[in-house]
């Protein structure tokens, strides 16, 4: 795998030479962050294959692989970044301890960084800047979720009880803070997907979303249809051949059903939006919503130079990243709406529009999110007031559209989404330049938690 | 409501009673359960005095009409100094933000046991348990930060005919110690409804008793009420009514324990309407700024436990911000209100 060359030679520099950035919106002193290859373990649906697992042994297992993949052992890579959204407080160095577990040099920097969904996307825009500035040559950007083996946290009483009794000088102030303990108070906490201002779980903030975008039961089913079709797909055809290795006997995404179907997926019963009142329906189901599932994955970037030296082959340029936030706390905004600001600024600040995007990855949270995402995009009175645009962004063209299946159909451990969705733009456009001998361009988009989202666009080579 | 210095129904200013510190309201609600209990018993027995302007439930009573106390009480040098444990607990019960502020709704729990003091004065005419709360106006003009010293005042007025009974506010005032001539940094009105009472109605009042809040909501035909789309959901639990009665020292029985609200027949124990209201306020936030105005109506009661749908929404129009909290499966409406800055 390692020995695979770029796509097209003649953009490569030569070895050393602090190349410019090809992009022209970039700002000047800046150079190219180019994503090497990506690796990714197989994504399972909770409470199945990785039911045991750890974040940091998923995050080993996906980073070992990419040591493999490239080469990399006793290598020491610039920086290391990931992340978990349901963390161990244990794993406050998650990423540094899954380092010092792998075959990298013991001298790899690393850290945590943590932004709920858009995680593992963060993370690569954090590396890629460091490789831009120079501060860096080469660098990792990953993440892991488990929700089987979520951390469990005591409840709020027992907790003070425990930390007053610790700070306690006399056995009998200790005995004093235990008594205050009730029995309500030693049940666990589990993690739950709540937003925690509005007490609404992200199902139930989207069902809003959905009801007041109109979007139909249908229009939905067809989105997880496609996610499904199309993954399967991609598999077959040995797409993630050299994006996934196996990890616990899992090959495959196993929440992956190739043989769903409209008819299927027209049963599932609503499971958001029930208590929504007239004229509001409840469209949403397990099947056009992302299961809790288990996965990590790991990208690697580097400046143009340094893949070069090591004869690595280069996929794309992770070009430029924009982050946004909506006001959903009093409804404002959708909870998951904050990608559809963040494009539009992005696309402006690059000088680039929706057609001159080759593919685009919508992270299919739900696949209303999509839907409604689109939908903003092209209604006119929402893109001048909420976006500030004379016009509607334009339409997605739905041929360009998760074409190798997205989260609906592989599942989505929640910081190791964006690890996923980055290799798969990359190799996207590598063999879609490859193939047409023009550049080619991807578009990234993932919600998250808080109302937060992280776009960026990736490009051929 | 009425504005100003306290007034008796007859427009003379009110008699000033200073006491010497802030009442405990649990205190209050064994006298006021005493309390309770003799006016009821003067309305069911014959022969007693019966309150109730001249009509009484037997028929034919010797009865004084129904009058409110005219004293207003006062209490001076009020502390809040060592008030920073139960202000923060106040703070992570109702999710106001943690900061040595008092928000509006601290403050009523701070100074309604005065007010309470005056409903279970021996004169004062209605029960204590049973009164229904109807609603809530407060002005809160500026920033009362843990250290000011203040002045409370509270008193009753506007004694009114309700559809179901006599409806009264409960006003309760509060100032800083050092501006004891500024107009009240605090002042809350709370409307009671005595069922079962009567005064005579004039056209002026069967007006004013349609705009006042009642349970037209509850009672409305299904359907003539839609829900909005929520922007938030809150789960409370059993304890709920106990965590703001430990809180704001309201142990009312109808909030602590399924047994003791089915006594005052209600299935469950139900939610301080304070709770909601001070729970909805919170949710506005930021936007409130320093000085506002925050109104609720109750509609009808929260179960305990359950669930309430709220939607907490901007006024397209202004500045303040409208809220509504209602049973999301039942679509039954349990509250409304607004929070506008001043």
């Amino acid at each position: 795998m390692a020995t695979r060359k770029p796509s097209d030679g003649s953009s490569r520099s030569a070895s050393g030479t602090p190349a410019r950035a090809a992009n022209p919106h970039a700002p000047a002193g800046v150079r190219d962050a180019v994503i090497v290859g990506g690796n990714r373990i197989p994504f399972s649906r909770a409470g199945r294959k990785y039911a045991d697992a750890s974040n940091q042994e998923m995050f080993t297992a996906a980073l070992e692989g990419l040591v493999a993949r490239f080469g990399l052992q006793g290598e020491r890579i610039g920086e290391v970044v990931g992340g978990a959204v349901l963390k161990h407080s244990r794993d406050f160095n998650l990423i540094r301890e899954s380092v010092l577990g792998s075959s990298l040099s013991p001298q790899t920097p690393a850290f945590d960084l943590q932004q709920a969904c858009a995680t593992g996307l963060e993370a690569a825009i954090t590396v890629a800047n460091k490789i831009r500035l120079g501060q860096i040559e080469s660098g990792i950007a990953g993440g892991t979720d488990t929700v089987s083996d979520a951390p469990v946290a005591v409840s709020e009483g027992l907790r003070r009880a425990l930390l007053d009794a610790s700070h306690a000088k006399t056995l009998q102030a200790r005995l004093k803070a235990f008594a205050k303990v009730r029995p309500s108070d030693l049940k666990p906490l589990t993690p739950a997907t709540d937003e925690p201002r509005t007490g609404l779980s992200m199902g139930e903030h989207q069902a809003i979303t959905t009801a007041r975008w109109g979007i139909s039961r249908a229009a939905q089913d067809e989105v997880a249809l496609a996610s499904h079709q199309h993954l399967a797909a991609a598999w077959d055809a040995g797409f993630f051949d050299d994006l996934v290795t196996p990890f616990r006997g899992l090959t495959r995404d196993d929440n992956l059903r190739a043989d769903t179907s409209t008819e299927k997926l027209a049963k599932l019963k609503p499971v958001f939006g029930r208590g929504l009142a007239e004229p509001a329906e409840p469209t949403m189901t397990a099947g056009n919503s992302t299961p809790l599932t288990d996965g990590a994955s790991t990208v690697l970037l580097a400046s143009a130079a340094w893949a070069a030296e090591r004869d690595l082959p280069v996929l794309a340029r992770l070009v430029d990243a924009e982050t946004a936030a909506v006001d959903f706390v009093h409804g404002h905004d959708g909870l998951l709406m904050a990608p559809v600001h963040a494009v539009p600024r992005l696309l402006a600040r690059n000088g680039l529009a929706l057609d001159d995007f080759d593919f685009f990855e919508i992270h299919e949270a739900f696949a209303s999110t999509v839907l409604t995402t689109l939908a903003a995009w092209e209604d006119a009175d929402y893109c001048k007031a909420e976006l500030g645009l004379d016009a509607p962004l334009g339409s997605v063209d739905r041929e360009r559209l998760n074409v190798n299946g997205s989260s609906l159909a592989a599942g989505h451990p929640f910081a190791a989404t964006g690890g996923r969705i980055l290799a798969t733009a990359a190799k996207l456009v590598a063999a879609k330049a490859a193939e047409t001998g023009k550049p080619a361009r991807a578009l990234i988009s993932i919600c998250a938690a808080g109302g937060l989202g992280a776009t960026a666009v990736v490009e051929s080579v | 409501m009425t504005a100003g210095t306290p007034a008796t129904g007859a427009g003379e200013p009110l008699r000033v009673e200073s006491l010497a510190t802030l009442p405990g309201l649990g205190g209050l609600y064994a006298r006021g359960a005493a309390a309770s209990g003799r006016i009821a018993a003067g309305r069911a027995m014959p022969g007693l005095p019966v309150i109730g302007q001249g009509r009484s439930v037997e028929g034919d009573g010797e009865a004084a009409p129904l009058t409110l106390p005219d004293v207003a009480y006062q209490v001076t040098g009020v502390p809040t100094a060592d008030l920073a444990h139960h202000l923060h607990d106040y703070q992570r019960l109702l999710h106001e933000p943690v900061t040595d502020v008092l928000p509006a709704g601290y403050l009523h729990v701070l100074a309604f046991p005065l007010a309470t003091a005056v409903m279970v004065r021996g004169d004062f005419p209605l029960p204590l348990l049973g009164m229904v709360h109807l609603a809530n106006d407060v002005e809160l003009r500026g920033h009362v930060v843990l250290g000011d010293v203040l002045e409370v005042r509270a008193w009753a007025e506007n004694l009114r005919p309700h559809k179901r009974g006599v409806q009264v506010d409960l006003v309760a005032e509060v100032r800083r110690q050092s501006e004891p001539d500024a107009r009240p940094v605090w002042r809350g009105v709370s409307t009671y409804l005595a069922k079962g009472f009567h005064l005579p109605w004039t056209s002026a009042d069967a007006e004013s008793s349609a705009d006042a809040p009642d349970d037209a909501e509850d009672r409305a035909p299904a359907g003539t009420w839609t829900a909005p789309l929520p922007t938030g959901r809150w789960a409370l639990g059993p304890g709920t009514g106990r965590a703001y009665g430990a809180v704001s020292g309201d142990r009312n029985p109808i909030h602590l324990s399924a047994l003791s609200a089915k006594a005052f027949g209600f299935p469950r124990a139900i939610a301080h309407g304070m709770y909601t209201a001070a729970r909805a306020l919170a949710d506005v936030g930021h936007a409130r700024g320093d000085a506002y105005r925050w109104t609720v109506e109750f509609a009808s009661p929260v179960l305990l436990p359950g669930t309430v749908d709220v939607a907490v929404t901007p006024d397209p129009d202004g500045p303040g911000f409208a809220y509504v909290g209602w049973n999301g499966g039942r679509g039954r409406q349990h509250f409304r209100g607004t929070v506008t800055p001043l």
